[in-house]
């Protein structure tokens, strides 16, 4: 957009912008589109959880009054106090019938519950979820039952919404210091470059078990959040790499001298000027990046060093499966769901990596 | 090239200074006090007396504010004294001694599979370029580097170990393992290492294979191939000894990078397996806060991602004749 064009430059190129041509490039790519498909399809599973796999009415109407009691899946208090004070318990077919005989629902698509067992006799035809070793998938538990009774598809829907989180969070981070730290360092040069360059040299140097481990242990409470930020300053490091040398080469760019000459501020040519330019190959890092935090929040949870319970990631699913190898199923939709997101990422870092990049598109024609 | 490395080693010197320091000043705000943690852990009808627990405290430097325990720490290991472990009662240097051999025998097995098999693959996929069979084995390899390790090994102990009687679960040895024979021996590890093994190989196989396409891509487009296609040169030839041998320099670079992975293990697939090696030291040091261990292994990997940075540079000026650092 800033980058000098001269006449001639305009008639070679395409009429096209550099982000339409990338688009256009990675819409050509059937796998990359795919799982560009497969992550908006995850966003809505994470979104409409409490609407595919609950037991709290999506609606309903109780004594007159109008009610939304599977908010209460996003935040407890969204949960309307009336039912605790009805004593509705947490069971609701029973009690809104019985309580006001007038009352109607519309129910979520499975009556299943991700943080407790449902029991005989709750949803009229449906049994209660078996327990101990007998939760083999069925109809009315998809992918089967741990141990203590609680619906594994359940988890994993309402577990979407972590996974996801935990991609865009951490990598958000992770992106915001690496970018900055990368752009000062590239940009201004001289000793603050070696600066940041020591430090970015220090933090990849240190284990990075070491530092989530250390990070998590002085924490009092980890909740999901802090792994995210954890995750995120620690995960920085690369795209702090890719920027510097990015900014290193355009620093010296015509466009960027004559912004200087005009008078245009540091930070601005910076995030304005020089940024735009050398975005493309960062995205890349940072896609593979959303990927590799999946990985590792899942593996942290896995390894008992994760947000404590309840916490439906598929990491502690794929934990409590491993206290139970003989049921195969506790293992087997986690594993695969953890499987399917990493490949998501990747394969969209992929497309855009040979998208964005001439050289490799020269390559495929 | 000698002021370079000079340079390069007191430069480096710096840097784990600081590292150690961070590392160290990490662990100590660490909640949790490694003598209680092993006082807790000691026969409960022995009552540690205080000033017992308080020696123990003053003789690892516990007593002290950090930043003041970590010189002495330093002092410590300029003598090449990296400290007894606090859980373990033993010098760190045997601990690491002990375990470093599973780690090897691991890591090295799957890095020599990796080199063995992946050239071979590479070198098919950028024959068969763009054809049908390329594609699909291409893309399957993406989709095996892409499959997190931890759950294959799952998949895998699930499928060998539980639901057949293969393979062992977990562990390096049986446990009538003394009274084999030395044949026995061997093949009882060999039997317990299989599944590590092949978790740790499949997805740096599939990296490798994916980047000697990507250089011999890059490789076969230089305008010398096309020279020795022009005069003649058969096409196995050309790709053999023309491309292949230029597509060496990113992968002996890559080679000292490993380096660390190499000697540090996988910690999540060595705590699945219960494999007796460096990275599942790590993580029972962590849990144990057994500060002198975690310090002497940090340090270990440390050096090592520094040296593996160091010998990747050197190791490119020795290949390419083109690069010097005068």
């Amino acid at each position: 957009m800033n980058a000098p064009t001269t006449p001639i430059a305009v008639i070679a190129e395409s009429p096209h912008g550099f982000w339409d041509e990338a688009w256009r490039q990675f819409r050509k790519r059937r796998l990359a589109m795919l799982a560009l498909f497969y992550v908006e399809f995850l966003i809505l599973v994470a979104i409409l959880a409490p609407l595919i796999a609950g037991t709290k009415p999506i609606v309903c109407r109780y004594k007159g009054t109008l009610y939304f009691p599977a908010m209460g899946y996003y935040v407890p208090s969204w949960e309307n106090p009336v039912f605790a004070k009805d004593k509705f318990r947490r069971v609701y077919p029973k009690n809104l019938k019985e309580k006001d005989p007038e009352s109607w629902a519309v129910w979520p698509l499975l009556y299943q519950d991700p943080y407790r067992r449902v029991r005989d006799g709750e949803w009229e035809g449906q049994p209660g979820n078996p327990t101990g070793d007998s939760g083999k998938p069925s109809r009315y538990n998809l992918f089967g039952t741990n141990q203590s009774g609680v619906d594994v598809f359940a988890q994993m829907v309402h577990g979407t919404m972590v996974a996801l989180l935990v991609g865009f969070v951490s990598e958000g981070i992770a992106a915001a210091i690496g970018i900055t730290l990368g752009a000062v360092a590239g940009y201004f040069g001289g000793w603050i470059d070696s600066l940041i360059s020591r430090l970015i040299e220090v933090v990849m140097c240190v284990p990075s078990l070491v530092l989530i481990l250390a990070l998590i242990a002085i924490l009092d409470k980890v909740t999901i959040w802090h792994m995210m930020g954890i995750i995120g300053i620690t995960g920085w490091t690369g795209i702090a790499r890719l920027t510097r040398a990015e900014f290193l080469r355009l620093r010296e760019a015509e466009f960027v001298t004559g912004a200087r000459a005009i008078g245009v501020g540091h930070v601005s040519v910076i995030f304005r000027y020089i940024l735009p330019n050398a975005l493309a190959p960062i995205l890349v890092p940072i896609t593979f990046g959303i990927a590799s935090a999946i990985l590792i929040e899942s593996s942290l949870s896995f390894l008992g060093f994760g947000a404590p319970p309840p916490n439906p990631s598929w990491g502690t699913l794929l934990s409590d499966g491993r206290r139970n190898l003989n049921l195969w199923w506790l293992t087997f939709f986690p594993g695969l769901a953890v499987f399917f997101a990493v490949l998501a990422y990747n394969l969209i870092g992929e497309g855009l990596h040979e998208a964005t990049d001439p050289r490799l598109r020269e390559a495929m024609r | 090239m000698t002021t370079y490395l000079v340079r390069r080693v007191l430069l480096g010197l710096v840097t784990l200074t600081l590292i150690t320091f961070l590392i160290y000043g990490l662990i100590r705000s660490m909640p949790g006090d490694p003598v209680a943690i092993f006082a807790g852990s000691e026969d409960p009808s022995k009552k540690i007396k205080q000033e017992d627990l308080d020696r123990m405290r003053a003789s690892y430097g516990l007593d002290k504010p950090w930043y003041q325990a970590y010189f002495l720490w330093v002092g410590n290991v300029a003598q090449g004294d990296l400290g007894r472990s606090i859980s373990r009662k033993q010098p760190v240097t045997r601990l690491i001694a002990e375990r470093i051999g599973p780690t090897l025998l691991l890591s090295i097995t799957s890095l020599t599979l990796t080199y063995i098999l992946s050239i071979p693959l590479g070198l098919y996929a950028s024959v068969r370029s763009g054809k049908a069979d390329e594609r699909i084995s291409s893309t399957l390899l993406f989709v095996l580097y892409s499959f997190p390790a931890f759950v294959a090994a799952l998949f895998l102990q699930i499928e060998f170990a539980v639901r057949n009687d293969w393979l062992p679960l977990f562990g390096m040895v049986s446990d009538n393992y003394a009274s084999l024979s030395f044949g026995g021996k061997v093949w009882d590890i060999a039997r317990h290492a299989i599944l590590p093994v092949v978790c740790s190989t499949y997805g740096s196989l599939a990296y490798y294979s994916r980047f000697i396409r990507a250089t011999m891509q890059e490789t076969l487009r230089q305008d010398y191939i096309r020279t020795a296609r022009a005069k003649g040169v058969a096409p196995g030839r050309v790709l053999a000894v023309h491309a292949f041998r230029n597509t060496l320099i990113p992968l002996v670079t890559l080679l000292g990078l490993m380096l660390p992975a190499v000697l540090s293990g996988s910690v999540i697939l060595e705590q699945i397996f219960s494999w007796p090696g460096m990275g599942r030291l790590f993580f029972e040091a962590i849990s144990e806060r057994d500060y002198p261990t975690i310090m002497g292994l940090a340090l270990m990997f440390s050096i090592l991602t520094l040296a593996g940075q160091l010998l990747a540079d050197v190791l490119y000026a020795v290949v390419d004749p083109r690069i010097s650092y005068q």
